[in-house]
């Protein structure tokens, strides 16, 4: 165990509109060790393998327990999170890449506010009448619960969108994410009400009807949340209402 | 489009668009592109897999099922609106979406996402390969409308050039994927089957029946290639004076096609 | 928009700062909301078990009364009695209203909201949302803040960094100054309140539960503008932590909630693994220490108890500290409905499942109960500056009990939202000095963002960080000797002198976090000193605080509520104590182990 170490590269960015490039790094081995730990390392000395003094490694993280959705990059190719990503678990020299389809802000650093435009889009929350006290909210049986607590621990890290072949410039489509959190609305008793305005904004350009399934959202995801099942769920309710808007309309 | 950090959206490269809530007609022709797929040039397909399959029970029977299909009633309508302009429409959609996919199966080699890559590719090879097969079959040559009974010889004279062969076995094969599969896509993608379990049987329903239909394709090829070779009758080199009543239902055949 | 409408800045985004602002958006009043990370990736996310409320839908007879009692008992007393009365009556329409907005709770058959057991009291009082209940109540919330930004009444300001409140001549709050963290600009924004909902200070003890942006810059930064410090050195060490490389992972109460066991093997030289110890072989001692209780003591206890027998026992597992936290004799089926969440944690960060062999936990810096000093309105001694959720030391007093803290954010926005609208309406004039009063604040910021990216000393911010973190995990957390603490001080001194040296290997000035990490350090080594000798004056044990030396609660001396100022000349904290108010319930030996 003496002396083994961790090698890993990172593909870095100063700044948007400057040229990415690769920089190596070896770290000491201990176990247990996780990829947001190495850029902890490289933080304490920002120096390459080659020896050369570098700046620490900018990167998003909060929550390290993959629940914020925060430290989303490549690893290895893969779309994931690195919280999560263990050392022991990963082929070396490990490659970081910042996430390819967001604008690279530095570094590891992405912009992915599309996600929370596209989740205003189709308005994924429940409209209550007001803060104020208006008594129980509605019955809903354990097996609903469950079903809503799967789709709820979505945590925006867009990992689905990344590594969906359908998500990109030329289609703009909306990404599992949004597909999914409309279904968890339009599942709510109350949420409900504005299930035509959701599945209307999900026929949109961009919208639903993009989804090739290819399923890689699903395997992607980090949290299991049954995205495929989620598409094709909307997917069956933007037909008939399509249906029914051509024949009642 | 980024409400957040206004202040530096502007420095920012744009990225994906936001869902255009409301805007354009992509979802009906996405749709449509899906629908005809399955009605009804998928239909037409399974007609034709089994129609030619006729070639299993011998020249005559085959040529039987030509005349028979030939002598259908509203022929001509039927192929314009019921084969060409779906087909087309289908292919030159398919194109566009194949365009506009970013294949990244390297990446995450997974069994969704290979299929969703062949899905796309075998597309693009039915596309090239129909094309060449509907000129050939449909325009070029002896006019099989005119000239039921050559039917049989046709094809097999097609199929005795190597390159040819070649073609209409990869083609035979990517067809029968391309609708097999594409099968299971509509289902999951409207909703018909959703669940985990049920889209795993639908899928492997789907491709159950590519493998059936590529079995029936290559029987068939199988049984032109093996058949006693026909002769060429020098009538059906003449244009169709002698034809059938309903040929006429159909345009003067091409002079390029006389010329061959 | 209107002249007249009030603009409120919220600085956080976690359950207080959206509870907050969605009361003050409801109103009809303008919220700017400043927050480090997009809202939704807020540390409340972590928060796993559950919130509190006395619905008592389990027939247990539970009041809003007994859960007062049950949290300031809980808090050993140090906590003003009044907002925690007030807290535990919101409480139930807290719940309902988070059930409204489409939290999903767990149900009974009845489709009812489920409750469970959590530490510190005999009810099924908490409500659950699977294992991450923080992330449910932060997402419902979310949501409802994306509503009225959609309708142009919150706008956000994502990936800011607040550096300090613009005070005016009268040292009244009248506004922020910020820095973009991607252009690193740096400007000033006008309110007419201010609220503060900027978490814990987890960062200042190295590792701990807390997610990365729980610094406590921000606090550190209004302390040093004037803003009393209340009860600074009340922290909550959890007692069951998964220890990682980069920060201590919780292993929520519920697992104890749920029926999971503590224990360690009898003979301090076992080497079978967990689950090869036979019954007998095992001591289950928080459950011969605290029959009542058993696992469910209150966290301080169970802290303390674990930390006697892995040091003074010598118990710890294989001579390591640890001890097992064991779920293994409950159904596979019933833990994957209960606590799969969290069980997954342990799974994916540890490489074992818990559902076959005990997990190894021990404890790790989790809350900090003490905070910017508010009044029953939750405004600091800073006129016009508010402070909600674990920012603020109201309510938990000594020790926070398990699923309170989600409540007692909520409650604090809803509180702070309104008074701060109504505050906004009635504020005074500003000076005519106003406009100099902004001018200078963002020029103060400004040059101390010059001095930093242009020092050229020796230090690494990020070492002179894990010095930090080691010396006040080691010294200032679970048992605290006065000598330790003056140690600590005289380190932290130490640390503030080599900040001066600090280098910065990344002088860019786009995006640059580091330059971001080494701004809060210098604010999180000026609170690590209240903390420290908040410790070191209170000369007792109450709650969390626990000085051997000192192992009696001593409430002639000490029932009083620590507030540090910053004396800027003596670059060091000066200390006042204020009565707490005991005016509900006359406080009573806290103890466990009968009742």
């Amino acid at each position: 165990m003496a002396n083994k170490s961790v090698l890993f590269k990172i593909k870095r960015q100063a700044s948007p509109s400057t040229e990415p490039f690769w920089e190596e790094f070896e770290v000491e081995y201990r176990p247990g060790l996780n990829v947001i730990s190495l850029f902890m390392e490289v933080a304490v000395n920002p120096v390459t393998r080659a020896g050369k003094p570098t700046t620490p490694i900018n990167y998003d993280s909060n929550c390290l327990e993959e629940v914020c959705g925060s430290c989303a990059m490549l690893i290895n190719g893969k779309a994931r999170m690195g919280c999560s990503a263990l050392v022991d678990n990963l082929e070396q020299p490990i490659t970081i890449e910042p996430f390819s389809k967001f604008p690279v802000i530095r570094d590891l650093q992405v912009d992915r506010s599309v996600l929370f435009e596209n989740l205003k889009a189709v308005k994924a929350w429940v409209p209550i009448d007001g803060t104020y006290a208006l008594g129980d909210g509605p019955r809903i049986l354990p097996q609903v619960q469950e079903q809503a607590y799967q789709l709820s621990q979505c945590m925006s890290c867009c990992c689905c969108m990344e590594a969906c072949p359908q998500f990109n410039e030329s289609t703009g489509f909306v990404g599992a994410a949004t597909i999914a959190q409309a279904r968890l609305f339009n599942m709510h008793p109350t949420g409900k009400v504005l299930k035509q305005e959701r599945l209307a904004a999900l026929m949109g350009d961009g919208g639903i009807q993009e989804c090739g399934y290819a399923q890689n959202c699903v395997e992607a995801c980090p949290k299991d949340i049954p995205l495929t099942r989620s598409i094709s769920d909307v997917g069956g309710d933007v037909m008939k209402k399509a249906i029914l808007d051509f024949f009642r309309t | 489009m980024a409400s957040t950090a206004q202040s530096t959206s502007s420095t920012l490269p744009k990225g994906v668009a936001p869902l255009r809530a409301g805007v354009g007609n992509s979802f009906l022709w996405r749709r449509l592109h899906s629908l005809t797929g399955i009605v009804p040039v998928g239909l037409f397909l399974l007609e034709h897999f089994l129609s030619n399959a006729e070639a299993l029970n011998g020249v005559g029977a085959y040529n039987a099922q030509v005349k028979f299909l030939t002598g259908l009633p509203f022929r001509l309508g039927m192929e314009i609106f019921g084969i060409f302009i779906p087909l087309a429409f289908h292919a030159l959609y398919g194109v566009y979406i194949w365009w506009r996919g970013e294949n990244n199966v390297i990446d995450y080699p997974w069994a969704g996402n290979w299929f969703y890559t062949v899905q796309r590719y075998s597309g693009i090879l039915v596309f090239a390969y129909v094309t060449y097969h509907i000129w050939y079959m449909r325009f070029a040559g002896v006019h099989l409308v005119d000239h039921y009974d050559a039917s049989f010889w046709k094809v097999q004279h097609e199929l005795s050039h190597q390159l040819a062969l070649g073609i209409y076995v990869v083609g035979v094969i990517a067809a029968s994927w391309h609708f097999g599969y594409g099968l299971f896509l509509f289902a999951a993608k409207w909703g018909i089957v959703t669940g985990k379990k049920a889209q795993k049987r639908a899928q492997a329903a789907g491709i159950a029946l590519s493998i059936l239909l590529m079995l029936m394709g290559l029987a068939t090829v199988y049984a032109f290639v093996t058949a006693e070779p026909q002769k060429k009758n020098p009538v059906w080199d003449q244009h169709s004076e002698s034809a059938p009543e309903q040929s006429r239902l159909i345009p003067q055949s091409t002079p390029s096609s006389q010329a061959r | 928009m209107a002249t007249t409408t009030s603009r409120i800045i919220i600085v956080g985004g976690g359950l207080a700062g959206l509870s907050a602002a969605i009361k003050v958006a409801e109103s009809g009043a303008h919220v700017d909301l400043f927050s480090l990370v997009p809202v939704k990736r807020s540390h409340s996310v972590c928060a796993q078990g559950g919130i509190n409320a006395a619905k008592n839908l389990k027939g247990e007879g539970d009041s809003t009364w007994s859960h007062f009692d049950d949290t300031v008992y809980g808090g050993d007393f140090l906590a003003n009695q009044a907002p925690v009365k007030a807290m535990c009556e919101m409480g139930p329409g807290i719940i309902d209203l988070l059930d409204r907005m489409g939290v999903p709770f767990n149900r009974t058959p009845e489709g009812l909201l489920d409750f469970r057991r959590f530490g510190g009291t005999l009810f099924n009082r908490t409500a659950f949302a699977g294992a991450t209940t923080g992330q449910q109540l932060l997402y419902a919330l979310d949501e409802q803040v994306r509503r009225f930004e959609a309708e142009g009444k919150v706008k956000k300001y994502e990936y800011w960094e607040f550096l300090s409140a613009v005070l005016d001549s009268q040292n009244v709050c009248r506004g922020i100054c910020a820095m973009d963290l991607r252009t690193m600009e740096v400007l000033t924004f006008p309110a007419d309140a201010v609220i503060m909902a900027t978490g814990g200070v987890g960062a200042i003890f190295g590792k701990s539960t807390n997610s990365v942006v729980c610094t406590g810059s921000a606090q550190g930064s209004l302390y040093q503008q004037g803003a009393a410090y209340g009860n600074g050195e009340m922290i909550q060490v959890h007692p069951t932590c998964i220890p990682g490389e980069d920060k201590l992972r919780l292993m929520s109460e519920s697992a104890r909630g749920e029926g999971g066991r503590v224990w360690v093997p009898k003979n301090p030289s076992e080497t079978r693994p967990g689950k090869q110890v036979p019954e007998g072989d095992r001591w289950y001692f928080l459950e011969d220490w605290y029959p009542k209780y058993g696992n469910l003591v209150p966290r301080d206890i169970a802290t303390r108890a674990i930390h006697k027998v892995v040091h003074e026992h010598g118990l710890g597992i294989q001579g390591q500290p640890m001890v097992y936290l064991d779920l293994s004799h409950i159904d596979r089926a019933t833990l994957d409905r209960k606590l799969g969440g969290i069980l997954e944690i342990y799974e994916k960060f540890v490489g074992d499942d818990p559902r076959d062999v005990p997990m190894k936990i021990f404890p790790g810096m989790h809350y900090t109960m003490g905070g910017l000093w508010v009044d029953s309105d939750q405004m600091t001694n800073i006129q016009g500056l508010y402070a909600v959720g674990e920012c603020d030391y109201s309510i938990h007093g000594a020790n926070r009990l398990g699923a309170n803290s989600l409540l007692s954010c909520i409650y604090a926005g809803f509180t702070a939202g309104p008074n701060a609208v109504k505050y906004a309406k009635s504020a005074p004039a500003a000076p005519d000095t106003i406009a100099a009063s902004f001018e200078a604040e963002r020029k103060r910021q400004l040059d101390a963002n010059t001095r930093l990216v242009n020092n050229q000393g020796t230090e690494n911010p990020f070492r002179l960080w894990r010095e930090l973190g080691d010396v006040m995990s080691r010294n200032v957390t679970v048992t605290r000797y006065n000598d330790k603490l003056q140690e600590t001080d005289v380190k932290l001194v130490e640390l503030l002198e080599r900040y001066r040296n600090v280098n910065l290997s990344d002088k860019s000035m786009w995006s640059n976090q580091s330059f971001l990490f080494a701004r809060q350090l210098q604010n999180m080594l000026q609170l690590a000193r209240v903390i420290t000798q908040g410790a070191f004056l209170r000369n007792e044990s109450r709650g969390s605080h626990y000085k051997p030396d000192f192992p009696e609660r001593d409430d002639a001396n000490f029932l009083k509520t620590t507030k540090a100022f910053f004396a800027p000349d003596a670059d060091e904290p000066r200390f006042e104590w204020e009565p707490v108010d005991i005016s509900l319930v006359t406080p009573r030996p806290r103890r466990y182990d009968s009742k």
